[in-house]
């Protein structure tokens, strides 16, 4: 099991956050932790995730990033490294 | 005021300006089904010139936008009431989100205020949509709904192609807008592409053996077909396709190895393989064309060419990958290969595991009707499919010239899919030969379309190959199950002749070899609608069959001879 922290800037829009939690279950990420400011009634939204999954990171990433209200999808800790590309 | 540059600000209520948005984009025909939360829609549509195709239930009006929007490359649309309207369009959505087809469904919602109270006919179809569309909206101001339905079809075209869900309370229908619709924003592709890694591909392209193109369903959806058949000639690679890719290569291409996977070809698979470059084009590596992951195709390099970078590396890591529109990129690795021994080996292959046509007694062999049906049909015909055994039948003996010759629900796998599909596919080609290929299973999921090929008179043939069984659960049942027949007999089934005649729909029955040419010449040559029932044997299976978690050269094939 790897832990991974993802922050998600979002296009503040309607249930932006519901299908953020449901890609990540769906693709095989249990969330361990969130913190998430949105509908704060500007355009930005931030999503910060804690995740593990044996599944590498860059599959959530892509999967989240083709959401559409997504604006960017970070990495914060280097676990990353050794599972992209 | 008679300055025409001047907009001019037009009071809409939301249910007449949905259909103003429709006309901006196009749209002539829609399907669907009214009930209580869309009737201002319905009561809008009255004055409208858009042509609605009251379908006889939800999941066909959604298959039927589907077979319109694949069978002419535009946007389907369909539209349903609230609660069990809407849950009846959600196997419509997954089955477009599987295989990447752009429809726009319109739901009615009960009006805001009772939303969240259990209302009557109330469900969250915006809850449901998440997993089964590309994007929905839930819309709460009716000032927000031109740019709304702009987003939805700009969203449903770009990129990698879906389904979006607009769902529009009964009150913002009613609710009054004043707007010059002038204002047609579409979204900018906020996907920036990194520019594609056309060095290091055309390396690998350049040093392969043995390359192989594996050509999926994005080729059509690209309508990059005429640059993947010039890629094809350039480079002179042998291909296979995936069952949506059918079409996409040009069926006479002496190094076309048909359909890889599962039920794919021998040659196809072998020649996967054996490969020593996989060029992927448009395709996903799907589990029923890779067998066993780990195994398929275990010393080939890959190259995939895809518009969604969340394929790249998701189940076969690429060695090079070329994200972007295949319509600029196929050409960029245009390049001339010397791989003669590779080709003659192909040939080779291809000529030895030619498929057969000779099958012993009276009995109608489904793959030799089908063959025989596509040979005689007319150009630019469009064959649909339901799913099973029939299926790959039609993939494996029928022949098409285009993907949008050919629709089948491949990701999904929806029963009930061909008949409403192939309705939407003689709404958007009128004037095209349109064959519906079902088994007696599928047949009777969505039945109740006869009504709408009735009503609107559409030529449609019908063909079920009914082996009175649900063939390919049997067949895995004979195989896998130790011959246990749980629940696959259907000897019951009704009368489809008299069924068919039921709908003023010619019908005709057949079940020797001997009346096979004739029937399938009256069928072709009858003007409206036109059911022919193939009884077949109960017995015959789909051949070769790659067994689950297996290596596609390790195939089950057929035994008798
Ligand atoms: C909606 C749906 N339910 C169940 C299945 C599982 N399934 C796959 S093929 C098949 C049998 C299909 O029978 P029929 O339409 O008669 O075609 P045949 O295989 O006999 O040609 C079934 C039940 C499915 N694909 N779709």
């Amino acid at each position: 099991m790897n832990n991974y922290q993802l922050t998600i800037k979002v296009d503040d829009k309607q249930v932006v956050l519901e299908r953020i939690l449901q890609v990540t279950r769906y693709r095989g990420f249990l969330i361990h932790g969130i913190h998430a400011e949105v509908n704060t009634g500007t355009q930005l939204g931030t999503v910060v995730l804690q995740v593990h999954s044996e599944r590498p990171i860059s599959l959530l990433i892509d999967q989240i990033n083709k959401l559409i209200d997504i604006k960017e999808v970070k990495v914060d800790n280097d676990v990353t490294a050794q599972i992209v590309g | 005021m008679e300055n025409a540059t001047l907009p001019q600000t037009v009071t809409y209520t939301g249910a007449s300006l949905l259909f103003e948005v429709l006309q901006q984009h196009g749209v002539e025909h829609v399907f669907g089904y009214p009930g209580g939360a869309i009737m201002p829609i319905y009561d809008a549509l009255y004055d409208s010139d858009v042509n609605h195709f009251l379908c006889r239930h939800e999941q066909g009006a959604a298959f039927s936008a589907i077979g319109y929007a694949r069978a002419a490359g535009k946007v389907g649309v369909c539209f349903a009431t609230s609660g069990p309207g809407a849950t009846n369009l959600i196997t419509g959505l997954a089955d477009a989100l599987a295989d990447s087809i752009p429809i726009v469904a319109i739901t009615g919602q009960v009006p805001t205020g009772a939303m969240g109270s259990d209302a009557f006919q109330e469900i969250d179809v915006f809850g449901l949509s998440l997993a089964c569309t590309k994007h929905s909206f839930q819309v709460s101001d009716v000032n927000d709904l031109p740019n709304v339905l702009h987003q939805a079809f700009a969203i449903a075209l770009e990129g990698r192609q879906g389904p979006v869900l607009v769902d529009i309370p009964k009150d913002i229908q009613l609710a009054q807008i004043e707007t010059t619709l002038e204002d047609f924003s579409r979204l900018t592709n906020k996907v920036k592409l990194p520019p594609a890694n056309v060095g290091s591909a055309i390396a690998l392209l350049s040093s392969a053996k043995k390359p192989i193109l594996y050509v999926g369903g994005g080729v059509g959806m690209a309508n990059a077909v005429d640059e993947l058949r010039a890629f094809a000639d350039t480079t002179g690679m042998p291909s296979v396709s995936t069952l949506k890719g059918l079409g996409a290569i040009n069926p006479d291409d002496e190094h076309y190895l048909g359909m890889l996977g599962m039920h794919g070809t021998k040659a196809a698979n072998l020649a996967v393989q054996e490969c020593d470059l996989l060029v992927a084009v448009g395709a996903r590596f799907d589990d029923r064309v890779t067998g066993k992951l780990n195994e398929f195709a275990p010393n080939a390099k890959v190259i995939h060419f895809d518009i969604d970078t969340a394929e790249i590396n998701k189940r076969r890591a690429a060695h090079a990958s070329i994200l972007g529109d295949l319509k600029v990129n196929l050409p960029a690795l245009e390049i001339p290969l010397s791989i003669e021994d590779w080709q003659s080996q192909c040939l080779a292959m291809k000529h030895d595991f030619a498929w057969r046509y000779d099958h012993p007694g009276e009995n109608i062999f489904a793959p030799a009707v089908l063959k025989e049906i596509s040979d005689r049909m007319p150009d630019k015909t469009c064959v649909t499919t339901d799913v099973g055994q029939h299926q790959m039948w039609a993939a494996q003996h029928m022949q098409f010239q285009d993907p949008s010759d050919f629709l089948t629900s491949g990701g999904m796998g929806t029963m009930g899919f061909g008949l409403p599909a192939a309705i939407g596919a003689q709404v958007s080609r009128p004037y095209d030969c349109i064959v519906a290929v079902t088994g007696d299973g599928s047949f009777m999921m969505n039945v109740q379309e006869l009504s709408t090929i009735k009503r609107f008179q559409l030529p449609v043939k019908i063909v079920v190959i009914d082996n009175a069984k649900l063939g390919m659960v049997r067949q895995w049942q004979d195989l896998f199950f130790n011959g246990r027949l749980s629940e696959t007999d259907l000897s019951d089934n009704p009368d489809f002749v008299m069924l068919a005649s039921a709908f003023d729909i010619k019908a005709k029955q057949i079940s020797k070899k001997s009346e096979v040419t004739d029937a399938i010449e009256e069928m072709l040559d009858h003007d409206g609608p036109y059911l022919l029932q193939v009884k077949i044997d109960a017995k015959e299976n789909v051949w070769p069959l790659v067994p689950p978690e297996t290596a596609n050269d390790k195939m089950m094939e057929s035994t008798h001879e």
